[in-house]
């Protein structure tokens, strides 16, 4: 057969597959689904046709079309669209408390690598309080002790014009970009994940021995104590996140090193989803609770202790006997 | 000996050339072409410029509004930062503006589409690629691998390839078809189709040269532009076209 005959016999059906495909771009679902089958069976077609086309050594225009007609089905046809509302439950009731589960031993790593310089800076501060220079310039300790004297009208930040939205948008920025790059510097061998765990950790343990020292020990756990169920949380999952891809790295085991890592970033997102929505939550608390003056603290303890409660029930507990 | 031949070539093809080949699961070879370092610094510095001039935008209008304009202008920034490359990764398009612009894509390193996993891993890994400064680790990473993948790439397992542009159609309906004056081997007569395709993009001295090796298939022997047409008449007769 030559590739003119070729040509004329299967150009309908390149043609009609092209049109699909511009018709599938863009298009609503359900018309996706009236034409996936045609799809389908032309691109089963067209895959037949290149293999004879290559095989036969037609001219290249000829394979090259089939070439690019081929790849560009493959691609619409195996497109993965699965983040949709199904795929988000799965996620919130599944998956992500199972991952957390999961990677237990690296949550648990990365909580002594938080907790334990939080406690020692934290006493350290607390017995000699001129140290907290070491960790922070004059001035920062002195707008800590301005924020949580009591004597603003909000805790937690000195308030010039800033509303409690602006700063929900900027603990979105911050706390959340903090996060991420306490997963993502994981990638170098987990001495990123290791240090950016620990310098949060020193830092918000001098702050609290700092404070305490200076007898702001209300104002300032009462604001932290809400929100940190959710945000200290989530920045030790994103470093356990970031603590995995490190290890796997490291010791990958029976895999080749690129394969543990390929795994090990797919297994650990899953984490790193969660943790931005908890990062989210508590950046509304932040903003719009923790600073609130009117609200007593004993009642800020209460609903603290709940979020704690409800925070360590669902990454222990939920998703356990589910399918 | 002749059966070794496209096998070598291949081989040659793979060590000489950047192409990556995925096989499909309907059995057929797609070959990418990853984009390298300069390509995907442009593409990056389109997104980049779009970001800023977005960013600036929404400055510009919630500016006036107080806290609630600073909330949405933080919350952008961040959205812009992060949520951007993954948007439109996971978009019809497979590419930021910025990488359709260059005629770049993103998908799985096996040719398939790129997954919503993937495209947060490579791109939440971005932070990695840019220490020490200025993404040095992506670009010492991608300057080093064949494949020229970043380290977010390689962790998501992604690949940044070229789109390929259309071969055009052969433009030979200028010339006769002529019967080959010799019995032809399916290598000479894909030699000759081959010719043909590129004789659009040669100069006419160069295409004189070339025609008149396969002078003989066209039963002559004397190089020239007289030469040169019988020698394209007999690929478009190979072609299948009869006069």
């Amino acid at each position: 057969m030559t590739p003119l005959q070729f040509e004329n016999l299967y150009r309908a059906d390149w043609e009609e597959l092209e049109n699909l495909l511009a018709a599938v771009r863009g298009k609503r679902e359900e018309q996706r689904l009236t034409q996936g089958e045609r799809v389908a069976g032309l691109y089963r077609c067209v895959c037949e046709q290149l293999a004879l086309a290559r095989a036969r050594s037609y001219p290249a225009y000829l394979v090259d079309r089939l070439e690019r007609l081929s790849s560009e089905a493959h691609q619409a046809i195996y497109q993965q669209r699965d983040f949709g509302l199904g795929r988000l439950r799965a996620l919130a009731a599944r998956e992500f408390p199972r991952a957390v589960r999961a990677h237990a031993a690296y949550v648990w790593l990365a909580t002594a690598v938080f907790v334990l310089p939080c406690l020692i800076v934290g006493l350290i501060v607390y017995a000699q309080p001129e140290l907290i220079l070491s960790v922070v310039d004059a001035e920062t300790a002195a707008d800590f002790e301005r924020m949580y004297s009591g004597n603003e009208e909000a805790i937690g930040r000195t308030r010039d014009a800033e509303t409690d939205l602006a700063m929900f948008g900027y603990y979105i920025r911050h706390n959340v970009g903090l996060a991420f790059q306490c997963f993502a510097s994981g990638l170098l061998a987990g001495v990123g994940s290791l240090f950016f765990l620990a310098f949060n950790g020193v830092f918000f343990g001098a702050l609290a021995g700092y404070l305490t020292q200076r007898g702001f020990s209300e104002t300032f756990y009462s604001f932290v104590v809400t929100h940190a169920a959710f945000e200290l949380t989530a920045i030790v999952l994103a470093g356990a996140a970031g603590l995995r891809i490190g290890h796997s790295l490291l010791m990958p085991g029976r895999l080749p090193r690129r394969q543990a890592l390929v795994i090990a970033a797919r297994e650990s997102i899953v984490i790193v989803y969660g943790v931005a929505v908890m990062l989210l939550v508590a950046a509304a608390i932040e903003a719009f609770w923790s600073s609130a003056v009117w609200i007593p603290p004993i009642m800020k303890y209460s609903v603290a202790a709940a979020c704690w409660i409800a925070v360590i029930g669902y990454l222990c507990l939920q998703g356990r006997n589910a399918r | 000996m002749r059966d070794a031949e496209p096998a070598a070539r291949a081989t040659a093809i793979e060590s000489l050339d950047t192409v990556v080949s995925a096989e499909t699961p309907e059995g057929i070879v797609i070959e990418l072409r990853p984009a390298g370092v300069t390509a995907r610094f442009y593409a990056y510095l389109v997104d980049l410029l779009i970001r800023m001039m977005v960013l600036s935008v929404i400055a510009g209008f919630a500016g006036p509004m107080g806290g609630l304009g600073l909330a949405l202008v933080l919350i952008c920034a961040f959205a812009l930062e992060w949520l951007y490359p993954v948007f439109f990764e996971l978009s019809s398009w497979a590419a930021t503006p910025g990488k359709r612009m260059l005629g770049l894509k993103t998908v799985m390193d096996n040719g398939l589409p790129i997954t919503p996993a993937a495209s947060f891993a490579r791109n939440l890994l971005r932070v990695a690629d840019f220490l020490p400064l200025a993404y040095g680790f992506a670009a010492i990473s991608m300057l080093v691998r064949q494949d020229f993948k970043r380290l977010g790439d390689i962790a998501a397992a992604t690949l940044v390839v070229h789109q390929p542009k259309a071969i055009p159609n052969l433009a030979l309906s200028n010339v006769e078809p002529l019967a080959p004056a010799l019995p032809l081997a399916i290598r000479d007569q894909t030699a000759l189709i081959a010719l043909a395709g590129r004789a659009a993009g040669l100069t006419a001295e160069r295409l004189d040269e070339l025609a008149a090796i396969a002078a003989p298939a066209a039963g002559t022997t004397e190089p020239g532009p007289a030469t040169t047409r019988r020698v394209l008449g007999v690929a478009r007769w190979l072609l299948g076209w009869r006069s």
